[in-house]
């Protein structure tokens, strides 16, 4: 009696264990990187003697070289974070704030915002000319207010 | 169509079995004019990363090195398809007797040894390589990038922002498949050809056999013709620009082929079979761009 009491209980917890896996992987499932294309217009705009030029546009990803008179000063990103745990990490220990969002210095070429939790987004220097304060200041020029709209 | 072809392979095995000499190296160093000092023909993964990135840290260059990997080996991503695409249009494979006998002559290749293995293409044969080679470059250049729909008109504008590898790849298409062996008026009588070109002829072409399975739907024929002739526009510029000649390309080949100025047709034929440009330069397009990718998403 005592032992069929104890199986009923195991397959209860197998049971429950089981449930709750299956809603955790539905989760996971559910949530799917976004298209690129959605990211394009929330880029910064071409302003005097720059050029935004698009370079890639993939699922969960755009990217765009900025231009000055002709050269790549640096490059410009937003990627969705949803499968990639080693872009969120960084920003746990982040006090920075850019925008009100959390940042980071991500190497020494690159800084980065993590926007609503979800999306990565980035600016790299490819000149020496190009220094973290332009990094920032190209950063806050992102429609990052659309951006966090994107969002779950 | 055999997609997951690279499954053992990483982009980094690729890259590091790159050539860093020999006739293909060499014929892509003598083009390098329309690229001044910024092809260092990459043929080490780690190297590449430092120079792409502009990082020397090593915990960083690692992460990105490690999103690199996931990334490629996500066939939704595009990387392994660009990466075949650019590696199977090259003839220079089918003739790697050739290529390598050639390889291994030292400083410079006597033409004339070659005379009895090398084949001239007839015109037309030429001008559907030179415009298959187009329509690859446009497949390769929508897989790589992402971008939606036939990609002609993206492509084109494109053209404009090419630079290093991507660039010297496209100077080799013009320069090897179109005015080395047709000459001055290679656009000309390409343009011709191409427009009155059939689906049966290009379906006998070995080269486009290759590609088909990449093309968009519809008419592949359509396709062709329209990607073709929206190029020819960017061609014409880029041989003004760069003043792309006959004798001035052959002067460039002189420095390690030796051959004389009647036997063009032939230096034409010994390039086709023993440089493998597309393919050389294409993985090195691939890799950067997915180390630019890895290094916005690290």
């Amino acid at each position: 009696m005592r032992s069929l009491v104890l199986l009923r209980l195991t397959l209860a917890t197998a049971l429950a264990f089981a449930v709750v896996a299956t809603t955790a992987c539905s989760k996971q499932a559910l949530a799917k990187p976004l298209p690129g294309g959605v990211f394009n217009k929330l880029f910064p705009k071409a302003q005097a003697g720059y050029d935004v030029v698009f370079t890639q546009e993939k699922e969960g990803f755009a990217q765009a070289a900025l231009k000055k008179a002709g050269s790549e000063v640096a490059m410009l990103s937003i990627s969705d974070v949803v499968g990639n745990g080693d872009a969120t990490a960084k920003f746990a220990q982040s006090a920075e704030k850019i925008a009100d969002q959390p940042a980071v210095a991500n190497g020494s070429q690159g800084t980065a915002i993590l926007v609503a939790n979800r999306f990565q987004v980035q600016v790299r220097s490819k000149a020496d000319s190009f220094t973290a304060d332009d990094r920032k200041a190209w950063i806050e020029r992102f429609s990052l207010g659309d951006l966090k709209a994107l969002a779950p | 169509m055999l997609f997951g072809l690279f499954k053992d392979k990483t982009i980094e095995d690729h890259i590091n079995k790159l050539p860093t000499g020999g006739v293909t190296v060499k014929a892509l160093q003598a083009l390098d004019f329309v690229v001044p000092g910024t092809w260092d023909n990459p043929t080490n993964f780690d190297q590449l990363l430092r120079t792409v990135t502009r990082e020397a840290d090593a915990a960083f260059l690692d992460g990105v090195k490690k999103r690199a990997m996931t990334l490629w080996h996500d066939q939704h991503q595009g990387y392994q398809k660009a990466l075949d695409i650019y590696t199977r249009v090259d003839t220079a494979a089918e003739a790697v007797g050739l290529a390598t006998f050639a390889d291994k002559i030292g400083e410079s290749v006597k033409l004339l040894s070659f005379l009895e293995k090398l084949t001239p293409k007839a015109e037309t044969s030429q001008t559907i390589d030179l415009a298959v080679k187009i329509i690859s470059e446009l497949l390769g250049f929508t897989k790589l990038n992402g971008i939606p729909g036939d990609g002609i008109g993206d492509f084109v504008k494109a053209l404009e922002e090419y630079a290093g590898e991507a660039r010297i790849r496209m100077a080799a298409i013009v320069a090897f498949d179109g005015i080395i062996p047709l000459g001055p008026e290679f656009l000309n009588k390409s343009a011709d050809a191409v427009k009155s070109l059939t689906t049966d002829r290009l379906d006998q072409h070995g080269g486009f056999q290759k590609l088909k399975g990449y093309l968009p739907g519809g008419s592949s024929l359509d396709f062709v013709q329209r990607g073709f002739e929206a190029t020819t526009g960017w061609m014409e510029g880029f041989v003004n620009a760069h003043q792309l000649s006959r004798e001035g390309i052959a002067g460039k080949l002189r420095g390690f082929i030796d051959f004389s100025e009647d036997k063009l047709e032939y230096l034409a034929a010994f390039l086709d079979v023993s440089v493998h440009y597309f393919g050389h330069t294409g993985t090195q397009s691939v890799a950067t761009r997915l180390i630019e990718r890895a290094a916005s998403e690290a």
